[in-house]
């Protein structure tokens, strides 16, 4: 819990920052195929192993994730249908059943209507949402972070001896 | 102020170094990881996967299972699984089975597609009936879902026809009650009097319909228009043709009137009939009704029937019953694991929201998701001698095209069984579900078995030696077993609070050492058709009704007279009721049809006469006519 806090915090930090925009960008994106994927799946370790190895931020992948799973709930019968269509392509069939007798890659449950049709829609989309997200964070800096720092309340709250310690602490901490 | 803090913050701050894609520092949080997983399944993931399945077996038991090591082996695929104990539900300090050891060896080949596939596992030290350290925990009965298995009203139907109460009621009565003295305090409400009100409502709305029809029907009035229409059509004095025709057609206009007035008579004559004989045909219906109810009273004060069947299935009906109710819980169990074929080449399941369907792409060589291809089964403990396997139990026989055949055959002398030989078929390759099994125990031993246990009486076995055969053939929704079971050496044991009846019991089976049960229960688990016969049976009955024949027709003759005494008068008060309205009916009717035959025989008295008037001016014209052409003829004749 104190690390999904702790990566709550830096997602905050981060969006409120001029930084980091393609992390939380990816991280939106690998949320995405987190959350329509089966929670025990091989695509879903992957993408575990993404967030670890590659600078994407965490924080805001579970979040994502957590949002996009209940997209992926509400998009099931639209996934079904994708996928069956996918799966019954009979052009498909050949590469299917090499996949389906390979090792490794029947976990995936690529075999499945849903898994396959919420696969192949977040990653048509994941692309859409990285790029989204990127704009959206920039306009978000522009307007919402700069609008609220020149807010009357913030340099009030800025202008505390409370903050001038917490900011001599953050400095500190790095 | 705060513009130069930030800035001074800002100031102070240095540059962020910038960082690459790719997060180094998490290389060793992710080893840490890694090696706690490995961890974990070094030193707890055994005990954890061994209590999951013992919840997983003690579910499936019925009763607590106890597995006492379980090894698994990642490099080998492997996992041992040893000392095991299932307890017996109905004896909770004794095993059902217990298990030394089964080890399965599974191929990472197919582990790595996603399914299991054991080549070859070992099931070694089997034993059955051993005693347990400690009594297992037994789990509550579930009750069978609604349109599974036996219904809850069959089930307690078949288990009020199967208890022994039928022979605690007839030893009751052996033991001198007398089911008549019941009847005076007994505040029944009988069906046949039930049907009787109905019967008394019908007649009264049938009455009321009757006056509404009659009332619509033409009357006296109608007819006496009819009759002074008659009476103005000119009938006499008529001079020419043209005034006879002009009467006739009057006459047709009221005859055809008239034929419609009493076509609505008739056919309401007729329906009047039918609806009448109707009625009468309910008292048919009563008589059934009075036996049903005698029947129910006999039920009520427990006066069974004393045949054979009765006594059959009172003896050994819950036996077959509790075979049966395993039979179908098995099948069900096997059926739910078991796909049955699809007629198509990809398997494609019923879609269900977040589950989606699973599409089969399989090759003729390929894995099914769990195939166990064989497996041997040994035990040379304790003097046993058993042997047996298992062939292809797999998720999908239709993609193995092989059913699950197990065998097993040998002795457990500690036990006192030997001759076990058991064969369990299970075909789902095919799109028609097939179970079949064969079963026999050459000997086994029986000690205190009770057969019936009520608290007027109770007969049970003290000790035999019982000898059975279990044919089980279930086919998509039929059923088709037989059970043969042979009690030899028996020595029956009698328990009754009166004197009498231990002495018609005792008198009824003496000399009886062997007995034997037949039982062939068939048709659809919905519908079964069950029959058991023993000789246990014949003997008690014919034992018994020299003791009970006389007090039971007695006490039958007694309900009957009863049953018929409650609803005679009601029975009278309505038949008096039918006639008295039938009369009514019939006399409105009748008088009717007196003015109907009265206008009808005028009518044929004005047509007679016309008829003959008809007759009259014809005749005088062809006179006419006649003497016309003669008087022509002799002018003529004189001209040549």
């Amino acid at each position: 819990m104190t690390l999904l806090l702790k990566q709550l915090f830096a997602l905050i930090n981060l969006l409120n920052s001029d930084t980091g925009t393609n992390q939380i960008a990816a991280g939106f994106a690998c949320g995405l195929i987190l959350g329509f994927a089966p929670m025990l799946s091989l695509q879903a370790l992957l993408v575990f192993v993404c967030l670890f190895l590659f600078r994407i931020q965490v924080g805001a992948a579970l979040v994502s994730a957590f949002f996009f799973a209940f997209v992926a709930w509400l998009f099931d019968p639209v996934s079904d249908r994708v996928g069956a269509a996918i799966l019954e392509t009979e052009a498909l069939r050949p590469m299917f059943t090499a996949m389906y007798n390979m090792p490794l890659v029947p976990l995936t449950r690529f075999y499945n209507s849903i898994t396959m049709g919420a696969g192949v829609v977040s990653l048509l989309l994941a692309p859409l949402v990285f790029f989204g997200s990127k704009r959206l964070i920039l306009v978000y800096r522009a307007t919402v972070v700069a609008r609220f720092k020149s807010s009357r309340w913030w340099k009030m709250w800025t202008g505390t001896v409370f903050f001038k310690w917490y900011a001599t602490y953050d400095k500190l901490r790095g | 102020m705060t513009n130069s803090v930030d800035k001074a913050a800002s100031a102070a701050q240095p540059a962020p170094k910038k960082q690459g894609p790719i997060r180094f520092e998490a290389i060793i949080p992710l080893a840490i990881i890694a090696a706690l997983v490995a961890l974990y399944f070094m030193l707890f993931f055994d005990a954890h996967l061994r209590r999951g399945l013992e919840y997983v077996a003690t579910q499936a038991n019925g009763a607590e299972v106890n597995i006492g090591k379980l090894d698994t082996s990642v490099w080998k695929a492997s996992v041992v699984v040893g000392e095991i104990e299932m307890t017996n539900p109905e004896l909770p300090a004794r095993n059902r089975l217990q298990v030394g050891t089964v080890t399965f060896r599974m191929l990472w080949d197919a582990l790595l597609r996603g399914k299991i596939l054991i080549d070859e596992a070992s099931i070694v030290d089997v034993q059955v009936d051993t005693l347990r350290k400690k009594a297992g925990r037994v789990l509550p009965v579930e009750k069978p879902r609604e349109g599974e298995g036996f219904s809850d009203k069959v089930l307690a139907q078949l288990q009020e026809e199967f208890s022994g109460n039928v022979l605690g009621d007839l030893a009751a009565i052996a033991a001198g009650a007398d089911p008549g003295k019941q009847l005076a305090s007994m505040g029944v409400d009988l069906k046949s009097g039930a049907y009787l009100d109905g019967l008394q409502k019908s007649l009264e709305e049938k009455k009321q319909q009757w006056q509404s029809r009659m009332a619509a029907m033409p009357g006296t009035e109608d007819f006496s228009a009819l009759q002074r229409r008659l009476a103005s059509v000119k009938l006499d004095n008529l001079q020419d043709v043209a005034q006879l025709q002009a009467s006739l057609r009057e006459l047709d206009a009221i005859r055809s009137d008239f034929e419609a007035k009493t076509k609505t008579l008739r056919e309401a004559g007729a329906a009047l009939t039918g609806d009448l004989d109707a009625f009468k045909g309910s008292y048919s219906e009563l008589d059934k009704i009075v036996k049903e109810d005698v029947r129910s009273m006999q039920a009520q004060m427990h006066l069974p029937a004393l045949d054979v069947r009765t006594l059959s299935r009172a003896l050994f009906g819950m036996d077959v019953l509790g075979k049966m109710q395993q039979a179908r819980g098995y099948m069900d169990q096997a059926r739910s694991y078991m796909p049955e074929k699809s007629e198509k080449k990809q398997a494609v399941a019923a879609p269900e929201r977040r589950r989606g369907r699973n599409y089969a792409f399989g090759k003729p060589n390929s894995y099914p998701r769990f195939w166990l291809r064989k497996a041997l089964i040994s035990s040379r403990l304790s003097g046993s001698d058993l042997s047996g396997q298992i062939l292809d139990a797999s998720t999908d026989p239709s993609m193995t095209g092989r059913p699950l055949v197990a065998t097993i055959k040998g002795n457990f002398p500690q036990q006192g069984i030997s001759g076990i030989k058991a064969e369990l078929v299970i075909d789902h390759t095919t799109s028609v579900p097939v179970e079949r099994m064969v079963m026999e125990v050459g000997r086994y031993g029986v000690a205190g078995r009770a057969l019936v246990n009520s608290p007027n009486v109770g007969l049970g076995f003290s000790k035999a030696e019982g000898a059975v055969k279990f044919t089980a053939e279930l086919r998509e929704d039929n059923v088709d077993v037989r059970l043969n079971n042979r009690f030899t050496k028996v020595s029956l044991e009698t328990r009754a609070q009166s004197e009498v009846v231990r002495e018609m019991i005792n008198a009824s089976v003496i000399g009886l050492d062997t007995v034997n049960l037949d039982a062939h229960v068939t048709g659809t688990w919905a519908r079964l058709d069950w029959q058991l016969s023993t000789n246990l049976a014949a003997e008690l009955e014919r034992g018994m009704r020299r003791y009970l024949q006389g007090k039971m027709d007695e006490a039958r003759a007694r309900i009957e007279t009863m049953v018929n005494g409650r609803i005679a008068g009601q029975r009278k008060q309505l038949q008096a009721r039918q006639g008295e309205i039938e009369a009514s009916l019939k006399s409105a009717l009748a008088e009717r049809q007196a003015q109907i035959d009265k206008v009808r025989a005028e009518l044929d008295g004005a047509r007679n006469k016309l008829e003959e008037r008809k007759k009259a001016l014809l005749g005088a014209q062809q006179q006419k006519l006649k003497q016309g052409t003669d008087k022509l003829l002799d002018n003529l004749r004189k001209k040549f």
